[in-house]
């Protein structure tokens, strides 16, 4: 609202200060909970070899061990001297890099934790390979969302429908792989649905409009209700149309020999090199090419946009489609990596990506970063319990959405969005 | 190029903005196209870029008929347009900018900004219009913005060049370097089509002057014209700008500022160490270019805008860093500067706003419940003594005039007892009779021995007004004059290059 | 665009001045039909989504091409398929005629030819009192679109202390029931504080905190205290009967409807009078209206941001325990959850209903209708009940876009009044 855009410039300072304080309360709690947690003796091991060693498996490394106490230490006082840093210095730039790092770590300080020996866990390593591989799945989501909402939202229009996308491209995409078995058809299914979605929300916002917001929310519903009719409809009766389709991870040769980043990077599901491929081009159409140049334009002052011959409309229902296409093969690369459809079963992530999207203000390669992120932490909410970590899995769960929270409430008015993102345009 | 306008009309549902306009510019020649707010100028000129389709009447371009279906069209035939608010993406460079639409492109639909840069300084040689290619357009200063809009038409082999108001945001040097760069364009052969409503400006540049009226050619006139003459054309009759106030006898400090320090959204220091005091039964009036720090000085005196330093004292109470709330229940009344957006609820009715700032004073609220009855009665009160017209007080304010839309703020803040008047650019873009009723309520309340502080970036309206005119610059007050010193005196004073004089 | 561009130019000012006198009469009546409309349009879509789902009807139409069946075949299907669906939707929520002749003629099963209506009630009690909430803060200009978890999380309050807490009737209803407005008033208070204070917009910080509250739910209905003694299940204890509301006829009446309908019609005057009359209500509809002149008026902007929350997260949470209080008597894990949980459809409802208190009960008396239909149906012919809240959606889009629904109808294109909210973009 704007009633607090004029205390934004003040509060700035300060809000890089929270920040300053959010990653200190981390640090120091990794020093106290962590670092003196684990007893002076404890110790705690990495592996950097995949759990499944199958053909393509990477070239071997050893098994690094660590006294827990001193890693945690070392590691909680880096935080803290980051945080510090960041509230003395308060730098113009590089707040996010810093604060994402302070994120890592903490995830880090958790798992050395968790996973010392002698302590309760009947698991006595943290496997990082297998860790990357297992939260790449969410993080791959996540990035095919958030580069959805940059498309849009870099030419003005807030795609919320992003959650609504996933579950669309997930149900044509489990129909069309379980019938056709190429999951090629699955993605160019996922796209047209996800793009039709993205020319329901243009066309409403765009032609008559309506609240971007309110549509969209609209929309989510709407797919998600659709989804559970069709699943009880159609899915029920004739599961074949849903049966179990994983993706085959197609291994790149020699490149997928490295250790850690090998089996993480390059023996992955088709999917996956196609959210790789979609960065690069992103990021190459936005920053460097007049398309991108139009689209900014149109985002940032669409009347300046349309007096030098943009047709602002066309541009952003381009941008919309184009943005709800990649959403939906998202939802495919999802159901991709369950097997099949199931009603609800995207939980939030969509609006997730959107937090990403904003994390990495509005650029491609910011929003992969706060993907990672994200899907490290969803992926850990899942898996710590097989560390007998004392706290409820339930209570774990809530760790991803409280802490989409707190970047939401961190950064906006921090990072700029582009200044007419969610604005209706209107034609004279 | 030669420009003819043909019978141009241009209708809004039943309200007919552009009526059978007829307008020829020569090559060459800086035609003026001169009008009251509301005339029907800037209509016109989106017609002539392609922003908006006439519905009769034709465009002919060297004598032959064209068509603009967008404002493409009208770039591509050689027509270039500085807008009033200038159409740069902020956050973009020069270069972006002044290429945005017509980018030279490389492989891979790259943009290719060597070349680009390349061809903006070797136009800015050209025609004199330094500026640095890669600075960020939200950095420079407007006058530099307005040198990119330039850039931006000539980069796109403009002939003619409509420039929208453009004086509105500049000091009166600026407009002078401006003028200078009119008449050097001239010369290169280019046209120009200057939209304005400043007679002095007209006079000083323009070849031909055409006066619109009412969406109407109501006459033109050569720029030998007298100012009176220009003016009656204008508004239709003699224009008595100078309001009869009675003698000036200030009494107690009323109001007082002291060293204010308040910076912008964006952190700039806007306000710089101001201080002023005003009196009972005066009116002091702050002068100075829009942009220089009055609409930060005045949300930071309505208690809407952070005070870094200094004091703000009404009636003898502090009141800096109040909510608007204390500082309201402290006597303020507040005319904003943005009317519809500051001072009024548009989709509420008249009767509601009338109560915007008092909703839970008696009689109009009691423990919490609204008493309707008592907002109607006030209402058609007001309705009455302030002569608003509207059908009922209970349409939405959104329906009225804009005259009247101000009628309802002023008897919203006169009606009730005030110890301090601050009204912002109070007659901005009102028609003539509303201007003379707002001018005339303001002495009124100055003649009843009350101080007022008027805000206003137009001289005329300073100089009838004002007991004292305090002149803004940059930030600080430049100066601090009586109502007879000269305009140009006044006009150094707004550009800040004369040193600061004491009254 | 320019066709549909319904605001004329602000350089023509007196024209501005006749289009609002326009739209302001038409404010009173044409909603109404625009309304109607809208509920047609959103039949029409279900009936498609029930034409190209239903094996039946895709066969006869099939049929056309490959066997004898002719088109009026065909459409016969067509027509009994719908007809059937939408008739039990109607039998079902608000009464069968057969049964309604049968009791008349005969004085007999009244309980049976009743149900549907009671059933109706019930299922719209909450829902109206949600609703309410989300519709004060929509004319506040604010987006609640946490009203599920907050009414999850009030539910969880007010049965935690209607169960664990033993006192007389005459305290513990009450006490109850103001649990549960306090435990939603609390889930609106985060996202309400985070707006206010750093601009965190509500849309993102409220869905996610729903999944904080859903995964809190499990959390408490699987532990010690709250969790049903002796069971393993996501189960709670049983609310105290002195803590229950009643069925109004009585347990013996059959009819499930209960004395939540009164707490409902407390809540609707309640609404009204600080909606149309109260001053704090006047303040927070010009903040919605116009948040900068809000401020310049003197305005408390954070207050009533935190107060809209508050107060629209306390009536969820008021919801949720009324609905906890009076059917189930229990929470368990999938208390309210789902793509169709009430603080979703109480959007639909606020926005259909206009946001007005008035508009509200009979939208909700309507969707409540459509859900309980929705049952009936699938009980009936088998069709999947979430189409209920695929046409809710439907309507919600179209009622929103009231320029759209003048065209497929061809009514008069005078200007519409637009559904006047307030989200705006991200941060500003």
């Amino acid at each position: 609202m704007s009633v607090i855009e004029s205390t934004a410039a003040v509060v700035s300072n300060r809000r890089v200060r929270v920040i300053a304080v959010m990653m200190g309360v981390l640090g120091v709690f990794s020093l106290i909970v962590f670092a003196v947690g684990s007893p002076s003796v404890a110790h705690s091991s990495f592996l950097f070899n995949p759990v499944n060693l199958s053909e393509s498996a990477p070239w071997h490394v050893g098994t690094l061990t660590l006294n827990s106490r001193l890693a945690d230490l070392v590691l909680a006082l880096i935080m803290i001297g980051l945080a510090v840093e960041t509230y003395v210095r308060r730098p113009a730039r590089g707040v996010m890099v810093r604060f994402g790092g302070v994120a890592v770590l903490f995830l880090l300080t958790l798992l050395i934790w968790a996973a010392r020996t002698p302590g309760p866990s009947p698991v006595s390593f943290v496997n990082l390979t297998a860790l990357l591989i297992g939260s790449s799945e969410v993080t791959m989501v996540l990035v095919f969302g958030s580069l959805s909402g940059v498309m849009c939202e870099r030419s003005g229009v807030v795609n919320i429908a992003i959650e609504g996308q996933f579950i669309g491209g997930a149900f044509v995409g489990s129909m069309l792989a379980s019938t056709t078995h190429n999951f090629f058809y699955a993605a160019i299914g996922g796209a047209l649905i996800g793009g039709a979605i993205g020319w329901i929300l243009a066309f409403f916002a765009l032609r008559y409009l309506s609240d971007q917001i309110i549509v969209g929310v609209v929309l989510v519903t709407m797919l998600g209700s659709l989804s559970s009719y069709l699943n009880l409809q159609v899915f029920t009766p004739f599961p074949q149309y849903n049966t179990g389709n994983l993706a085959p991870n197609l291994a790149i040769p020699l490149l997928s020999k490295i250790p850690v980043l090998g089996p993480v990077l390059f023996n992955q599901s088709g999917f996956f090199y196609l959210m790789l491929v979609l960065i690069g081009v992103i990021s190459f159409a936005l920053f460097k090419t007049r398309y991108g140049l139009h689209v900014r334009a149109v985002g940032e002052h669409p009347r300046a946009a349309a007096t030098v011959g943009i047709d602002v409309v066309r541009v952003r229902y381009i941008n919309v489609i184009l943005g709800g296409a990649i959403a939906g093969i998202g939802g495919v690369a999802f159901m991709a990596s369950q097997g099949q459809f199931q009603p609800n079963y995207t939980s939030g992530l969509g609006y997730i990506a959107l937090a990403a999207m904003i994390f990495g203000r509005w650029r491609p390669s910011g929003a992969v970063v706060a993907s990672v992120i994200f899907g490290l932490s969803v992926y850990l909410s899942y898996t710590l319990t097989s560390y007998q970590v004392p706290v409820s899995l339930y209570i774990l769960q809530m760790f991803p959405y409280l802490i989409t929270i707190a970047v939401v409430a961190g950064l906006i008015g921090r990072v700029r969005a582009p200044a007419a993102d969610g604005v209706a345009y209107q034609h004279d | 190029m030669r420009l003819e306008l043909r019978g141009i009309t241009k209708r809004f549902g039943s309200f007919t903005a552009n009526d059978r306009i007829d307008l020829t510019v020569e090559p060459g020649q800086i035609h003026s196209l001169l009008g009251e707010n509301g005339a029907g100028k800037t209509t016109l000129m989106n017609v002539l870029f392609g922003l908006l389709h006439p519905d009769e009447g034709e465009i002919l371009i060297d004598g032959e008929p064209v068509r603009f279906a967008n404002s493409g069209d009208a770039v591509r035939r050689g027509i270039g347009m500085v807008h009033q608010h200038f159409m740069l993406v902020p956050v973009f460079s020069v270069t972006e900018n002044v290429v945005l639409g017509f980018e030279p492109t490389k492989s891979l639909n790259r943009v290719d900004y060597k070349r680009a840069t390349e061809d903006i300084v070797r136009l800015s040689a050209q025609f004199n219009l330094q500026v640095d290619p890669d600075a960020t357009v939200e950095n420079l200063p407007v006058g530099l913005q307005q040198r990119v809009e330039i850039l931006k038409a000539l980069s796109r082999d403009a002939e003619l060049l409509i420039l929208d108001e453009p004086t509105a945001v500049l000091t009166p040097q600026e407009t002078d370097a401006l003028m200078a760069i009119m008449r050097s364009l001239a010369e290169a052969g280019k046209s120009i089509l200057f939209i304005t409503h400043k007679l002095k400006e007209v006079r000083a540049v323009a070849d031909v002057i055409t006066v619109i009226r009412n969406g109407r050619v109501v006459g033109s006139a050569e720029p030998t014209a007298t100012e009176g003459e220009l003016a009656s054309l204008m508004v239709g009759r003699d224009v008595e700008l100078t309001v009869e106030k009675s003698a000036f006898s200030p009494g107690e400090n009323v109001f007082e500022i002291r060293d204010l320090v308040v910076r912008d959204d964006r952190g700039l220091v806007k306000v710089n160490g101001v201080s002023l005091d005003v009196r009972a039964g005066e009116i002091m009036a702050l002068a100075g270019v829009q942009g220089n720090g009055q609409t930060e000085l005045v949300e930071a005196i309505a208690g809407m805008r952070h005070v870094e330093s200094g004091t703000i004292l009404l009636n003898g109470r502090d009141v800096t860093n109040k909510t608007p709330r204390e500082v309201l229940d402290a006597g303020l009344g507040h005319i904003p500067e943005d009317r519809q957006r500051d001072g009024l609820v548009l989709s509420m009715s008249v009767a509601d706003n009338l109560v915007l700032n008092t909703p839970r004073r008696a009689p109009f609220a009691r423990r919490g419940t609204r008493n309707l009855a008592a907002v109607h009665d006030n209402a058609q009160k007001q309705v009455r003594d302030f002569d608003i017209r509207t059908t009922s007080v209970d349409e939405p304010v959104a329906s009225l005039s804009g005259g009247n839309q101000q009628k309802v703020i002023v008897a919203r803040e006169l009606s009730r007892p005030l110890a301090f008047l601050m009204a912002s650019q109070p007659t901005r873009g009102l028609d003539v009779g509303s201007i003379e009723y707002v001018h005339r309520q303001m002495v009124n309340h100055r003649n009843q021995g009350n101080a007022a502080l008027i805000v206003s970036s137009e001289l005329d309206e300073v100089l009838a007004l004002g007991d004292r005119i305090a002149v803004m610059f940059d930030g600080r007050i430049s100066g601090i004059v009586d109502p007879t010193t000269s305009r140009e005196a006044i006009g150094l004073l707004m550009a800040g290059t004369a040193g600061a004089t004491d009254e | 665009m320019s066709e549909v561009a319904t605001e004329p130019a602000p350089s023509a000012p007196s024209s501005a001045a006749s289009a609002a006198r326009r739209r302001w009469r038409l404010n009173s009546r044409s909603p109404i039909m625009i309304t109607f409309y809208a509920l047609l349009l959103g039949l029409v879509v279900g009936a498609l989504v029930i034409i190209t789902t239903t094996p039946a009807v895709l066969d006869a139409w099939r049929g056309i091409f490959h066997s004898g069946g002719g088109i009026f075949h065909a459409l016969k299907v067509t027509w009994d398929n719908v007809g059937a669906a939408y008739r039990a939707m109607f039998n079902g929520s608000v009464v069968n005629p057969v049964s309604l002749w049968h009791s008349v003629t005969t004085g007999q099963n009244w309980e049976a030819t009743l149900t549907p209506l009671s059933e109706t009630l019930t299922y719209a009690t909450p829902l109206i009192i949600t609703s309410l909430g989300v519709g004060i803060a929509f004319q506040t200009g604010l987006f609640n679109i946490g009203a599920n978890g907050q009414a999850v999380l009030g539910g969880v309050a007010g049965a935690m202390f209607g169960s664990m807490v033993h006192m007389p009737m005459f305290f513990h209803l009450p006490l109850t029931l103001l649990c549960g407005f306090a435990g939603g008033a609390i889930a609106g208070l985060v996202p309400g504080v985070l707006k206010a204070y750093t601009g965190a917009h509500e849309v993102i910080v409220t869905i996610m905190f729903n999944y904080v509250i859903y995964a809190f739910l499990l959390f408490s209905v699987l532990s010690t205290p709250f969790q049903l003694p002796g069971q393993q299940n996501d189960i709670s204890r049983t609310i105290d009967p002195s803590a229950q509301l009643h069925p109004l006829f009585g347990v013996a009446s059959g009819l499930r409807v209960n004395y939540g309908v009164v707490v409902a019609a407390l809540v609707v005057a309640f609404a009204w009078w600080f909606l149309e009359r109260s001053s704090m209500g006047f303040d927070f509809r010009v903040t919605g209206a116009n948040p900068a002149a809000a401020k310049a008026s003197g305005i408390n902007a954070k207050a009533v941001i935190i107060l809209v929350f508050v107060i629209s997260g306390g009536l969820s949470g008021l919801a949720g325990i009324v609905q906890a209080a009076s059917t189930t008597h229990y929470i368990d894990g999938g208390f309210l959850i789902g793509s169709a949980g009430i603080g979703f459809t109480a959007i639909t409802v606020a926005l259909l209903g206009r946001n007005k208190p008035g508009g509200i009960v009979w939208a909700s008396l309507l969707f409540a209708a459509l859900g309980v239909g929705g049952r009936a149906m699938q009980g009936a012919t088998g069709i999947p009940l979430d189409l209920a809240s695929v046409i809710q959606s439907a309507i919600v889009l179209f009622v929103a876009t009231p320029v759209l629904v003048k065209e497929i109808f061809r009514l008069k294109s005078a200007p519409v009044a637009k559904l006047e909210l307030a989200t705006k973009g991200w941060g500003a």
